[in-house]
Formats: C-alpha cells, structure tokens, sequence
C-alpha cells in the first residue's frame, strides 16, 4: 500500500428501505487503493461488489462513513458536483456497453469531452487517440449495431479513458463476451493499468479476470472478508470487519 | 449544438412513433389557428378603439330597419361626426336557381369615403373605389362570390332581386374585397340604387364616424335622445357594440370554440407528453449512462424538454403554415368553394399566424415534457443499473 493511496473507504456502510424493511448492503468497509493499481473486487452474487463500486466512482452516497479520492471527500459532495467530478476523474466500463445506438463510435467517446471546455480540434485529437489506444481507429463512423460485442466494449473502454481519468470502474466487462473477446478486454485494461498507469476497479465474477488484477477484494454479505496481492501472494482476512 | 445534434438524433430513433406524434400535433394546431383567429377576430372587433368611435344608427323595432331619407340631414350634422355613409340592403339571387347557397347580399353606400368608413377594407384596392366612382351599374364583390359564381373583373351579372321584388338590378364588377369581413357581400353605389329600385325614401342604417369613443357616447345618448319618441323610434349602439351584440347570439358558440382551444392545447400537450414518457422510459439506462459520464440532471432534463419543444415547434410551424397556407389558397381561388374552406373568407388565417403555431407547439411541447423531464431527473443511477443486473 503507498504512502498516499488514492482511494480512501472509512467506515461506510450503506442501507436500503424496501418497503419497511431495512436492507443493508455494506457495513464498515475500510478499504485504501494506490494510485496505479489494479484490483479485483469479487464475491456472490448480492454480495455489495456494484455497491461499493458505486460509492467509489461516486455515483451513490453511503449512509455513513467517509470515502475520499485523491484528497477530496466525495462522499460530502452533492449531486451536481459529483457529476462535475465524475467527467474528470472517473471513466466507466460497463458489462453491456451502455453505448448510445444512434451515435456512432466516434460521437460515443466524444460524449464526455462534451462536458469540458475543450475545442473541437482538441476534443477530436482526444477521441482518436482514445479509439486509437483500444485498436478501433478504421470503426470511427460505425454505430453500436455494426459493431461486435468485444468492439463496442472498446468503444466502451475509448469512452472511459478520452478524459484521462486516473479511476478506471469496470463492472464485469467480460460478462456479456465470449472467452476470446474477453481476453482481449482483459489485456486491454491490464495494458491500460501498466502502460498509462491508470487505476483499475474491476468487479467480476469471473476467476480469469479476477486472476488479472494485481490485487483481490472479496466482499460477502457487504463486509470485506478477504485481501489478497495476486503478485506477493500476500493473503488477509478482514475478520475485524465481520460483525 | 452537440446537445441539439443528439436530441435530432433521438427523434429519429422511432420514426413511426415521431412521425405519428408530429401528425397529431399538426392536425390540433391546424384547427387550433383557425379557432384562435376567429376568436382573435371577435376580440379585435369588440374592443378596439376604431369600432368604439363609429356609431351604427338603425331602426329599433324593425328587422331589416327602414329609416326615412329626411332624418340623415338630422343624423349627419350632429356635433362631433367627422364622417359618415349609410347602407341600403339589397338582396337577391345571383342565377336563375334561386337556391339559398347562390344568394348574394349588396349594400348599396357612398363610394367617395367607402374605405375610410368600413373596416377590413384597408386592403382594398383604391383602383376599384375610383371604378366604382366612374361606373354608376358598378360593384365590388366579395372574394367569396368572386369564386363562387367564377365571376371575373369586367364581368356582368344580374342579381334578382329578393328584398325588391320586381326590381332586379344589372350589375358591373369593377372591383375584388379584401377576405375577411364581407363574405357574400358587393358594394355598390346608392345612386344607383336609388335609381334602379325607385326607393328614395328609406336606408337602411347610417355610420357615422366621430373623433373619440367619449364623443361616440356622447352623440349616441344624443341622437337616442332626439328620436326617442319620433316614428319610427332609432336605436344607436357603437361598431364594437354591434359585434358584441352579434357576438352575444353566438356566445354560446364562442365558448364552445374556447373550449375546443383549450381542449386541443391539453390533448395536444397529453399527446406529446406521452410519446415523450414512452422514449424517456426506453431511455432509462441511456440516461443513467448519461448521468453516469458526468451530464448533470438538469442537462438530461433540458435533453427531455428540448426534445419536446423542438418536436412541438416544428410540428406547430408545420400545422400553422398549412393553415395559412390552406386559407390563402381558399381565398386566392385555388381551392373550391365549400362550406369547409369558406370559413376562410370570413376568416382568414394572417401570415403571423404560422410563427404564433411554432410558439403554441414550443409551449405544448415544454408542458408537455415536464412529467417525463422529472422523471429523467429523478432517474438514480445505481437504481438503473441494479434492475439491469
């Protein structure tokens, strides 16, 4: 862990009403991630991965505890200024692509760039390189529908990184590919974390690609049960966490 | 511009479902512009200064009204008239059907001030007054009858007589009206009349002008005043005040039309706000994405909105435009005369009207939007995506 992680989870639990019935989802998960790294959060299905994943890209409040991010204590900021924070420093993958069918591949991953007060040669460059990283710079003009799936997840991958975010959340990228596609996106995030040292959120069900990942978060029944660096070996249990 | 690139985009998903909204939002603003312009046309009637100041001067009891030649001297010099005229009805059929639909009612008057004393006759070609000066047996006819009998300028035509049995009248078109007020109507000249039906002791009511809607009042309470026990008794009563009277016997009709306006507006808004729901609904998770990159929820709702209005305001200007362009093609006698299109000639759809129906749809289609605009406000990301998975 680095001196200064970049992502910071202090006590958070988080709970839903259904009905009169209280759900809870996590509780008390502390959690540090450094900057450039790539981790892996599994467990069962319910289990809080998506949750958690959604606080930490800031698109969900936790009920309590804190969660900063390079400093800054999203969990204190409202919607509009998590939007704003979200464009610059968080890029999304998700398992069904969520690309827009009536936009072509280029106006896909130029999307984002929208929001920020760049020109429109600037905002070009970005895009192309974007989809130049990801290998689709001969599908600029093609909308989702004439793409294949392991092409729309690039796509998909070009929309997360053409504002050089430094947190990259992916929520099972590969789920909706076959073996092969999959691998391909694989090799894609990991080439992404080493080469552009880009930090990796990924949350899988998939032991492959949770074999990828530098480091494994397993998560059951919303507590952290287990931390696990794929390289060292290095193995903990979060029994401090269970209630 | 993006912005608006993506919301034309999104209208074109669904073609059928954008094409069937705009045809229904085209056809409400269709019948809409002309329900506002006849009610346009009653407002600018009842309350404008110019119908304030002329006073319409009949006979009380009697229905065509008969007033003695001898009481115009009286009526014409009173203090304050600036100007004045009168009319004699004369009524008859055009063709030796004698159906009702082939009637035509003339109004025999002064041909010196004719412009200066009717309204909606601003647009009249002063060629046609200076005719009708010159051609005693001449008339200007009504675009309606124009197109009707297609009649010609230069053209002749009888009119047998209904109101003056035995003294059928022949006539010379010297001149066209301009649509609006005078829809089976001709102008022609008193003397003429005078000399053709034999009548010099009656008109039928006399206009006087006066400077002021105060001086109006006053010579009215005059006038009533001065004949209120002569034989036969007059009845005084301004310009606007004959509309509103006209206005009163068909008031219940007015309010039907009100309620027409109205209805259509909310269908209209109900219509688009529908189609607006339904592709809001389909385009949850698009707006969660949305959301997600980091549009803020006022852009995806002005995303909802614009949509709508855009849809609405093309769809108004559209509707509006075929309105107008439906009434000037009426009027211009490229569409035949029926009792649909005739409406047209009494009421004739202005050219402002179009940019008034792009408003309209704009408006419609802001009311419209602001259910599924909410709703796309309120859209929770993590929700979204946790029904997805």
């Amino acid at each position: 862990m680095s001196a200064q992680p970049l992502i910071v989870v202090d006590n958070v639990a988080k709970e839903y009403m259904r009905g009169s019935e209280r759900i809870v989802v996590l509780r008390d998960v502390n959690l540090e991630i450094a900057a450039a790294d790539f981790v892996a959060l599994i467990g069962p299905s319910g289990s809080g991965k998506t949750t958690l994943l959604n606080l930490i890209a800031g698109l969900d409040q936790p009920t309590s505890g804190r969660i900063w991010f390079d400093g800054l204590e999203i969990s204190k900021l409202d919607e509009a200024r998590l939007a704003r924070w979200r464009t610059n420093a968080v890029g999304f993958v998700f398992q069904f692509f969520h690309l827009i069918p009536v936009l072509t591949a280029y106006e896909n991953v130029e999307l984002p760039l929208l929001l920020l007060n760049l020109t429109a040669r600037r905002r070009r460059e970005q895009v192309l390189m974007a989809l130049d990283l990801v290998g689709l710079s001969h599908r600029l003009h093609h909308r989702p529908g004439q793409l294949s799936g392991g092409e729309q997840q690039r796509v998909g991958i070009a929309r997360a990184l053409v504002t050089d975010p430094k947190l990259i959340v992916a929520d099972e990228p590969t789920g909706d590919l076959d073996h092969v596609k999959s691998g391909e996106i694989l090799d894609l995030l990991q080439s992404l974390q080493q080469e552009l040292q880009k930090t990796i959120l990924l949350v899988t069900h998939d032991p492959a690609a949770a074999a990828r990942a530098r480091r494994v978060l397993r998560i059951d029944k919303g507590t952290l049960v287990e931390d696990r660096s794929m390289h060292s070996g290095r193995f903990r249990l979060f029994e401090w966490t269970v209630q | 511009m993006k912005v608006l690139l993506l919301i034309l985009k999104n209208l074109r998903r669904n073609k059928l479902r954008t094409t069937l909204t705009a045809l229904a939002v085209i056809v409400m603003v269709v019948l809409c512009t002309e329900a506002a312009t006849v009610l346009f046309w009653v407002h600018q009637h009842v309350h404008t200064q110019a119908c304030q100041s002329k006073l319409l001067v009949s006979e009380r009891w009697v229905a065509p009204s008969c007033i003695p030649t001898r009481y115009l001297a009286l009526l014409t010099h009173q203090e304050g008239v600036e100007d004045w005229t009168l009319w004699n009805l004369y009524t008859g059929y055009l063709d030796t059907s004698r159906q009702s639909s082939r009637k035509g009612f003339g109004l025999a008057t002064r041909p010196d001030n004719l412009i200066a004393m009717h309204l909606g006759l601003e647009k009249l070609d002063p060629a046609a007054v200076e005719a009708l000066q010159r051609e005693k047996t001449g008339a200007i006819v009504s675009a309606d009858l124009m197109q009707q009998m297609n009649w010609k300028v230069g053209q002749q035509f009888t009119v047998l007589s209904s109101s003056h049995p035995h003294k059928d009248l022949r006539f010379k078109i010297v001149g066209v009206l301009p649509p609006g007020e005078y829809v089976r109507n001709f102008f022609f000249r008193q003397d003429y009349y005078e000399e053709g039906t034999g009548n010099k002791e009656t008109i039928t009511c006399v206009w006087l002008r006066l400077r002021d809607a105060e001086t109006a009042q006053r010579v009215a309470s005059r006038i009533q005043k001065q004949f209120q026990h002569s034989q036969p008794e007059l009845k005084v009563e301004t310009e606007s005040a004959g509309v509103a009277r006209f206005v009163s016997r068909e008031q219940a009709l007015l309010s039907v039309l009100k309620w027409v306006v109205a209805v259509l507006v909310l269908d209209m808004a109900i219509v688009l706000s529908n189609s607006i729901s339904v592709a809001t609904r389909e385009r949850r998770v698009e707006m969660a994405v949305l959301k997600v990159l980091g549009f803020e929820p006022v852009v995806i709702m002005a995303l909802v909105v614009g949509e709508a209005m855009l849809l609405g305001a093309v769809s108004g200007f559209v509707g509006a435009a075929l309105a107008w362009l439906s009434s000037t093609l009426a009027v211009h006698g490229f569409l035949p005369s029926n009792p649909a299109t005739r409406i047209f000639f009494s009421f004739p759809i202005q050219a402002a009207m179009v940019l008034w129906g792009a408003l309209l749809g704009a408006l419609v289609g802001f009311m419209g939007s602001i259910v599924p605009a909410w709703n796309a406000w309120q859209v929770k990301v993590s929700d979204v995506f946790a029904k997805i998975a």
